[in-house]
This record gives C-alpha cells, structure tokens and sequence, in this order.
C-alpha cells in the first residue's frame, strides 16, 4: 500500500477553523498564529468526550421514543403520540412519502448515529487498521445527516403553536420531544468532538 | 517549498494543486474535499448575505401559516413556535428552536455582513480572527432548511383536520432556505483568507 506523510509525522498543526498550517512547537496549548484559535494534531480527549456524549444520548433514546411527545385534547377525547405512532398516523393518512421521510429523520437517523458512532468509537479504541475508507465515509454520512433528525423538534413546535383553539382542540408537548431534542443535540455534539483523523492513524503505524 | 495542504479529514500531506473554474480538490487517501476552485468575487457573498438579511427579517416577523377551524383561526410566526414550547414548560427546547433558527442564522448573516464589507472596502475589521472562528463555530447549528421541511410536514398533519393558509414568512422561509446553503457554500473557509490576504496587500 502507497505510504502518506501525515501533518503529525512531518511536525505540521493543521487549523480546522482557517486552514493555516503552522509548524508545531512543543508547547500545550498551542494557538493558529492565524487566526489564534487553539490547535493540536489530534482533538483533545476526542474518544472520551464523544463516547461520553454518545452514551448520554443513548440512555436518553429510551425515553425520546417510549414517551408521548405530544398530549392532543379534542373534544373527541384525549391522545397521546410517541414518535413512532406520528409515523403510523402518516401512514394510515395515505401521505407514504412523508411518513417515509418522518421515519428516516426521526427513526432511522438517531439510531444509525448511535450504532455508527458506538462502531467508531470502538473501532478506534481498539486500535483497527481495517475498512479505514468505509469507516471514514460513515463518519462523514453521520456528520452531514445528523442535522435532519431536528425535524420533528420542528413540527411539534408548530403544531404546538398552532393547534390552541379553546374547547376544540389543543396540543401539549410531551417529555419525550425533550428527550428527543437532547438526543438530537447530544449526538450532533458527539460527531463534533471526534476526530475523524484517528481512524487513519492506526493504519499509518501498521504499514 | 510548493504549497502544501494538509486533509483536514486524514491529516495526509499533500501538494496543493491548481484548479480550473468549479473544479475541487479531493484528498488522495480518504477522498474528502481539501477546496475548491478559486473564490469568486466579494460581492458576490456581500450580495447574499443583503438578501438573507432582508429574507430573514421577513420570516421572523410574519406569520407562517394560519390554521381555520369552524369560524375560528389561529395564526404562528416563528417566535409563536418557540414562544408555546416555552409556556409550556419547555423552555431548553424553546431555546433550541430560537438558536437554530432565528439566532444562529442571524448572527451568521450578521457576522458574514461585518468581516465582508470592510475587506471589500480594503481593510480587515477589528476581531475579524476571532469573530471569524465563532462564524465557523456557529454555522453548524444553523438549521433553516430543517426547518423549512418540519414546517411542510406539519402543514400536512393539520391539512387533514382544518383549513390551512399559507402566509409571507412561508415563502421568504423556503427563499432563506436556498440562499442560505448558496452563502455558505461561497464563504468557504480558504476563500475567505484569499479575501482578508487580498485586503491587507492593498
């Protein structure tokens, strides 16, 4: 396999706020002469802050989906819907594509953002040199899709906002669209903090 | 030395290349994009960001939809949606909602106005390391076009149960939405630092 230098070997910081490459100097807490933003080779305690945010979002998953996220009173009666009963409603409401939709932002995305950052974070824990590409791509596919699963943080605040007329019907949110929230921004928070260039840094050692 | 990039994504060191119009540089072991084909002009982004301002303005302060029930209606503006999770109790989501929406977009338009405009006029603006870095920190969290999609979603919940119109926010929302992915993908982080390097040579 083609041998790569990489920034860390050659002793060269890389800014992942401007860019600026700048040689390393040994020192703790080196700052971008640029643009004088804190810089490293590697993000500090990248494995341990994302495994910590990943596993706050996990235990809170539980409650995202087994809790109503919202109350409706109509003067038909009361109902309560969890995230997943929103889906079905959809469904039975003939709109497949946006029940579709709704269960890939709501569902699939949080839960695919839970295994593949778990298998990341394991995988570079314990050190392994195999699928690198496949592994860097789903980290990217995490990044890039991770902001759709606020979707349904969305349409219960307007649904909130909007579904208030006295004695014919009116909404109130649940406390699983808080847990819902959390676990969207915990996860959000969680790819942010790990550092994709230590899926490859293994692989530099091996060769 | 010929320039060098460093993949932000893999950390290979790497010749950076000259590109042609539209063309982007990919790394050679991981593939992720290094950058793309020199900037365009300032105005361009100045002319974005203006429009952003005026559409932002717009879906803030009118409503997006009115909902008719039996003689009744109701009508929600963006705040009204962050306002009802707060009455309710709700205040975290209530911030979530506001941050993403309305405030993160409007310190980025606000912030993209401040460090383009002098640099346009030839000079760098004071802060402009720092305030550009928190422009990079914010800019993740800016989620209009999430947004724009929950709102579609949620109009065809209610479509099934009442009367729905459709109001101006909707509209300059859905336009915000577009101009908003436009600004960010010509303010990229190297385009910027051609501009500043650009301003202070002059």
């Amino acid at each position: 396999m083609k041998r790569f230098a990489t920034g860390q070997e050659r002793g060269l910081l890389l800014c992942t706020r401007c860019g600026k490459i700048s040689p390393a100097f040994q020192s703790p807490r080196a700052l971008c002469p640029r643009c004088a933003a804190p810089v490293s080779f590697r993000k500090p305690q990248s494995l341990a802050r994302s495994s910590a945010l990943v596993l706050a979002a996990a235990i809170l998953y539980l409650p995202a989906n087994l809790l109503p996220v919202m109350h409706t009173s109509t003067i038909f009666g009361d109902e309560e819907d969890t995230i997943m009963s929103g889906v079905l409603a959809l469904l039975h409401s003939g709109s497949w594509p946006l029940a579709a939709l709704v269960f890939f932002a709501s569902i699939f995305v949080p839960m695919m953002k839970l295994i593949a950052m778990s298998l990341l974070i394991v995988s570079v824990y314990r050190g392994s040199s195999k699928h690198t590409r496949q592994r860097a791509l789903l980290f990217r596919l995490v990044e890039f899709i991770g902001r759709w699963s606020m979707l349904d943080v969305y349409v219960i605040a307007l649904l909130v906002a909007l579904v208030q007329i006295q004695s014919l019907a009116s909404i109130r949110v649940g406390a699983g669209a808080f847990a819902f929230g959390a676990v969207v921004v915990l996860t959000m928070c969680a790819a942010q903090s790990f550092d994709e260039r230590l899926i490859w840094d293994r692989q530099v050692k091996d060769e | 030395m010929p320039p060098i990039v460093l993949c932000s994504a893999c950390d290979v060191v790497q010749k950076k290349a000259s590109l042609r119009r539209r063309e982007r540089a990919r790394c050679v072991r991981c593939g992720a994009e290094l950058y793309r084909a020199g900037p365009v002009s300032i105005d361009v982004p100045i002319a974005l960001a203006l429009t952003a301002l005026v559409l932002l303005a717009l879906t803030d302060s009118f409503p997006l939809v009115t909902l008719k029930l039996n003689g009744t209606s109701r009508t929600a503006t963006l705040v009204d949606a962050a306002l009802g999770l707060y009455q309710q109790g709700y205040a975290p989501m209530a911030l979530l909602v506001a941050v993403t929406t309305m405030i993160v977009p409007g310190l980025e338009i606000g912030l993209l106005l401040y460090l383009l405009v002098p640099l346009r006029l030839g000079h760098r603006p004071a802060g402009f390391a720092r305030l550009f870095r928190i422009l990079g920190a914010i800019r993740p969290w800016g989620m209009v076009e999430v947004f724009m999609l929950g709102t579609l979603v949620a109009l065809v919940k209610l479509s099934a149960l009442a009367e729905i119109v459709t109001s101006t926010a909707l509209w300059s929302c859905a336009l915000l939405m577009f101009n908003l992915s436009a600004l960010t993908t010509v303010t990229s982080t190297e385009h910027f630092w051609t501009w500043a390097q650009g301003a202070d040579v002059r």
